[in-house]
């Protein structure tokens, strides 16, 4: 049993958490996005170094994958805290999420122009108890497949609330 | 302890010359308000904890904080960095144990745990600490490298 965690919640262990997003990836929005890192390896911005280093073309950074699927919003939609409305979350007794860690598998590179369907699952949702009290682990899986089929990577974010 | 490699990404790091304990260069990371800003936009993410001082100070929070997915992405652009352009990162998982804040020098660390598995592979401990040694980050990686030759 767990005060924090309604029944609701617990049952939803295995389902998706949004509906299946299909995305090309952007060159623009990728080397935007490197940039904003301040991650400026060549193989993000240039045909050649891509292909010297085995790529079919220019490659997107490894992460960036977790930001391309996130869709065009209006601002309406935007909370008091900045965060988007309901946005996959799933109803917890707490106060604030803080985001915990992600954990990665990197299968495939990724290339501009590659189609990337992601689908996000609530894999895991436990109570802990820590040092502040109580706090619940809850693990976001989400796996990315490209054009060709195959799984490109999948990651695991955990989000810790309380 | 002997450090390995460079982190220029253009320079591979080869299997051979890796042994367990060798460390990797340490990679500094420091992020402008500018910074913040853009990551917040260049991933469409509105949360006003990274941009609005007065709101993350409602929050309880000492100043606008450093999102911990530009800190995860710091920290596979650090093993990317190392690796080179034949090897391949093959996973990492790190925790956001503290917040980070603009304006405040970081350090991204990392030491060979185990290399005796697959050839190829090598494991890696790696984490983000402050100047005085704080750890914000702590992290696990696998790195597959290129053979000599």
């Amino acid at each position: 049993m767990s005060d924090l965690i309604p029944p609701e919640t617990l049952s939803r262990v295995g389902e998706l958490l949004l509906d299946p997003v299909t995305v090309r990836i952007d060159e623009r929005e990728s080397q935007r996005y490197a940039q904003a890192v301040g991650d400026v390896n060549r193989i993000y911005f240039d045909e050649a170094a891509a292909h010297a280093a085995g790529h079919r073309t220019i490659v997107c950074p490894p992460t960036f994958i977790s930001h391309a699927p996130v869709p065009a919003r209006p601002l309406a939609e935007v909370r008091e805290d900045g965060l988007w409305r309901d946005s996959g979350g799933v109803r917890l007794s707490v106060k604030r999420m803080m985001f915990g860690g992600e954990e990665w598998d990197f299968l495939e590179s990724v290339c501009v122009g590659d189609l990337i369907t992601a689908e996000t699952r609530l894999a895991d949702v436990d109570e802990k108890s820590g040092s502040k009290g109580p706090f619940v682990r809850v693990v976001r899986e989400t796996t990315y497949i490209n054009q060709l089929g195959e799984t490109v990577a999948k990651a695991r974010q955990i989000g810790i609330a309380r | 302890m002997t450090t390995i490699g460079t982190l220029d990404p253009t320079v591979n790091v080869r299997f051979e010359d890796v042994s367990s304990d060798d460390e990797l260069p340490v990679q500094q990371k420091n992020a402008t308000r500018a910074q913040l800003f853009m990551y917040s936009a260049a991933s469409f993410n509105p949360h006003r904890i990274h941009y609005d001082r007065d709101y993350a100070l409602f929050e309880g929070h000492d100043d606008v904080l450093v999102h911990g997915p530009l800190q995860g992405a710091w920290l596979t652009q650090y093993l990317t960095d190392w690796i080179g352009p034949n090897g391949r990162l093959v996973n990492v998982s790190w925790q956001n144990r503290a917040s980070g804040f603009p304006e405040v020098d970081y350090e991204f660390h990392g030491k060979v745990v185990d290399c005796t598995g697959e050839p190829g592979l090598v494991v890696l401990e790696v984490w983000e600490q402050t100047a005085d040694g704080s750890v914000l980050m702590p992290a696990t990686a696998t790195v597959l490298l290129p053979h000599s030759g």
